[in-house]
């Protein structure tokens, strides 16, 4: 029996309030639920959804004063961006976490570039009238790549009213740290040295990757490419259209290659292609700075000039000590900023199947989905709807007279891909074996050809926009992309059909609208939950009870509360416990 | 059918940074990624998919310029074409707009149409991402005097061996019928028409063993009866290329009031 405490100190509480209540849980994981709760009173900021997309009146910059002027006398080419609408578009995603720009956005083209602003994001300073104790000012960085991320990484949520800036707080930190120590770092750790200092956050700056453009060449017969972060998975496979290969991961946003190692990203091919984990094979990215420099320091050749590390191999078997690139990937931008990744690519295949196939129930569906898996039946995707999303789906196509309704039940996509017609008709003929005879599904259905396979994917293809639309509100204060929570759980496959069942029941018992849907063969399931304006405080609130018990059974059968979005603004509590381990 | 020519034409490839080569009066093609015209590949995708409904049809890809031609060639092999025919020009010859123009081209295509004989249609890009001249077809078809439609979105071929054709225009669709002739039916593929297709590792292996016929510019040029002046010295002279001159950063103003008046005082509302 594990039980877990999580105590959250004000400052958390203050930052974390405006997206998620904050709570005290003990978890029992025996039972695989709740046991006793113990909630603090919730917060009202957190209910302001939606938030708008752009800021009403453009905020001084918190940057260091001299921090724009070193950077652009040492690099004049280093385009740099002040403008409020940059600002404001590099400082959010796709999710529905309040916008927080940045102070500035700086668009690098070398690593060399990065490196020097790094360097300069953290330094010592003395201020007039105290020599004695240096203020260690550090200014946030987020690198951007599309903007597409769905858990808030993009928000600087940074204290608005920089109460950490006022903070005089004294604390000590080796001295070994710091680039202005003239001794040698190894004596300085044996005496144990400490110095005074004043922590100041001095602001944040997006790194805006786009720069790093460049593909590599394809050797015929190499199942990889090295692509420059900023690169965009649809512009590497357009690169890589006549090459017979192609990037397989498909997260559905046209996301960057550099962003989608930082946040581990995967999707609907993963069934067949894995994640971004077992498809990277080697990256670039520069670290942050060993030593805090000083604020003059001029010296490239210093030791607070961040390192460059190169790591992994462009072979598909490596075990040559530790595995590096492995760090990175999900790291979220916290070890460093990714310049350029190695990624594996395959052969397009020559025959592709798709398929749908109804189902009483969300479970049956679901246990059919886990038979197909458990008999090693090859499948490239494998991805189930609950009712609600194709009542979402019939809702959208209404008015389309060319597109037909489909029943409502929860329903099966698969798609069945390979090299040979004739094993992946017959991977198809075992699918269906399953679905029909064994979990009564009804409405079999497969196509061949490109079109066709399209109109029987529709549903799966516009659920996102289709769900929103369902909630719908009108046109003020109605449901948006910007007010919808999107949440990620992945299960073991034999936990799938009970959570995933047991979550839309909370949603019916509750009366929350939501949808679910999932990749169900790895037992990673999505709910969609759309916000209006006119949402009242006790449906908000159950909104993220549904949450809150759906993250609970999923830690509880051992899973994770983030199977594919990366943890980005997560629930704190949640987030801790994973990384943690064992209290 | 019988038989489909697709003339195709590597250009840099759309996704490659342009770059002036003020020394050299045009474009830097050194280095730079090259690959067939995206109308082109639209125009190649077009004949696969006619030859797939048709059988029996052949469809031959042809391509002027350069060495490096033949790897464009074997795309299109890659994507169904049954054989190529590569009409080389000599390492100095640039395989753009200020060395190959259109004239050239649709009269060198003039005679491949009259030597191969059975040709039904010819299918061709609406132009090409570098020179966006749009004039290849439309002097093929005047040429051979034989039907044309440009910026085709749908194609339809009638038992009769006539094309039913719909096209772009800018204020909306319309359709044209080329009635079957004699003469192959010249038809510019647009975007609308459909999506090409990536092909797959089999294809790109299978296209290598495919027969690409390489012949040199001059010799075709004598084989056909036409002067290699004429062909080889441009129609139009390039006088210039220059980049555009840098965007300059907008004015964020902080009203439409505000808007009003900064657009009076620069004269550009009364």
């Amino acid at each position: 029996m594990r039980r877990l405490q999580q105590t959250i100190t004000s400052s958390t509480l203050k930052r974390r309030s405006s997206l998620c209540p904050p709570t005290v849980r003990v978890v029992d994981t025996a039972t695989a639920g709740l046991s006793s709760v113990v909630e603090q009173p919730r917060p009202q900021q957190y209910l302001i959804l939606p938030h708008r997309r752009y800021s009403s009146t453009a905020a001084a910059s918190r940057l260091p004063n001299d921090f724009l002027s070193i950077l652009k006398s040492k690099h004049p080419d280093l385009k740099i961006s002040l403008n409020k609408y940059d600002l404001d578009s590099h400082g959010h995603g796709e999710s529905h976490h309040p916008l927080s720009p940045p102070d500035a956005v700086l668009y690098p083209s070398s690593v060399e570039e990065i490196q020097d602003i790094l360097r300069l994001c953290c330094r010592e300073v003395y201020r007039e009238g105290d020599s004695d104790i240096p203020n260690v000012e550090i200014v946030s960085v987020i690198p951007y790549g599309a903007g597409t991320s769905l858990e808030g990484h993009l928000n600087f949520l940074l204290p608005q009213d920089d109460s950490d800036v006022n903070n005089n707080d004294i604390i000590e930190i080796p001295s070994s740290l710091f680039e202005s120590n003239s001794s040698s770092g190894g004596s300085q750790l044996l005496k144990n040295e400490k110095k005074k200092v004043r922590i100041k956050r001095k602001g944040g700056i997006s790194l805006d990757m786009c720069n790093f453009q460049s593909i590599g060449e394809v050797t015929p017969g190499d199942g990889f490419v090295k692509v420059g972060a900023g690169v965009t998975r649809n512009s590497l496979n357009g690169a890589l259209r006549h090459t017979g290969m192609q990037f397989m991961i498909d997260p559905g946003a046209d996301a960057t290659l550099g962003g989608m190692t930082a946040c581990g990203a995967s999707g609907t091919a993963a069934v067949k292609y894995l994640t971004m984990r077992e498809n990277v094979l080697s990256l670039t990215a520069v670290l942050p700075p060993r030593t805090i420099s000083t604020a003059a320091n001029d010296d490239t050749a210093s030791r607070s000039k961040p390192m460059v590390v190169t790591c992994g191999s462009n072979s598909f078997k490596n075990s040559a000590g530790y595995n590096l690139p492995a760090l990175f990937i999900g790291s979220e931008g916290t070890l460093g900023i990714i310049t350029d990744v190695t990624v594996k690519i395959y052969p397009i295949p020559s025959n592709v199947i798709a398929a749908s196939c109804a189902f009483d129930d969300l479970h049956t569906a679901a246990e059919a989905v886990t038979t197909i898996r458990m008999l090693g039946i090859p499948i490239s995707r494998i991805e189930l709807l609950d009712e609600i999303s194709i009542r979402a789906f019939n809702q959208s196509v209404k008015k389309d007279e060319l597109k037909p309704m489909m029943e409502e039940k929860a329903t099966l996509f698969l798609e069945f891909s390979g090299h040979s017609e004739s094993s992946v008709k017959a991977d198809l003929s075992a699918a269906q074996a399953i679905c029909v005879d064994d979990f009564q599904g009804s409405n079999f259905e497969a196509a061949t050809d490109e079109t066709t396979r399209s109109k029987l994917w529709a549903a799966r293809h516009k659920l996102y926009y289709s769900s929103i639309a369902l909630r719908g509100g009108g046109d003020n204060g109605g449901a948006t992309s910007q007010s919808t929570i999107v949440t990620d759980v992945c299960v073991p496959l034999s936990k799938f059909a009970d959570i995933i069942s047991a979550t839309a029941k909370d949603l019916r018992d509750m009366n929350v609208f939501g949808t679910c849907f999932g990749h169900a063969g790895d037992g990673n399931f999505h709910c969609i939950l759309p916000l209006r304006q006119d949402d009242t405080y006790e449906y908000k609130e159950n909104v993220f009870k549904v949450i809150d018990f759906m993250t609970e059974r999923a830690l509880s059968a051992g899973g994770t509360c983030t199977g594919e979005h990366g943890v980005g603004k997560k629930c704190s509590n949640v987030s801790l416990h994973l990384l943690q381990c064992n209290i | 059918m019988r038989k489909i020519l697709v003339p195709i034409k590597r250009v840099i490839d759309y996704a490659q940074k342009i770059r002036v080569d003020s020394s050299k009066g045009g474009v830097q093609l050194k280095n730079v990624k090259m690959s067939m015209n995206p109308f082109c590949e639209i125009a190649v995708e077009e004949a696969i998919q006619l030859k797939e409904k048709n059988k029996g049809a052949e469809v031959v890809a042809i391509s002027v310029g350069p060495k490096q031609c033949t790897e464009t060639i074997r795309t299109a092999l890659a994507m169904g074409a049954d054989r190529g025919i590569h009409i080389e020009t000599k390492p100095d010859v640039r395989g753009d707009y200020i060395d190959l123009q259109p004239w050239a081209i649709a009269n060198l295509l003039k005679g491949i149409v009259e030597k191969e004989d059975g040709v039904d249609l010819v299918l061709l890009g609406k132009q090409s991402i570098d020179s966006d001249c749009g004039q290849t077809g439309p002097l093929l078809a005047g040429l051979l005097n034989a039907p044309q439609a440009t910026f085709a979105a749908n194609i339809e071929r009638d038992d009769d061996g006539s094309f039913t054709v719909e096209r772009e225009t800018d204020t909306g669709t319309e359709t044209i019928k080329l009635n079957a002739s004699g003469k192959p039916a010249i038809i510019t593929c647009d975007l609308r028409l459909n999506t090409p297709r990536y092909p797959t590792m089999p294809n790109i292996m299978k296209a290598k063993k495919k027969p690409v016929e390489t012949i040199s510019l001059e010799d075709m040029v004598k084989d056909l009866g036409l002067d290699l002046d004429e062909v080889l010295t441009p129609k139009n002279e390039v006088v210039e290329v220059y980049e555009p001159p840098p965007r300059k950063e907008g004015e964020t103003v902080g009203s439409v009031d505000e808007l009003l008046s900064k657009l009076r005082e620069k004269g550009l509302v009364a």
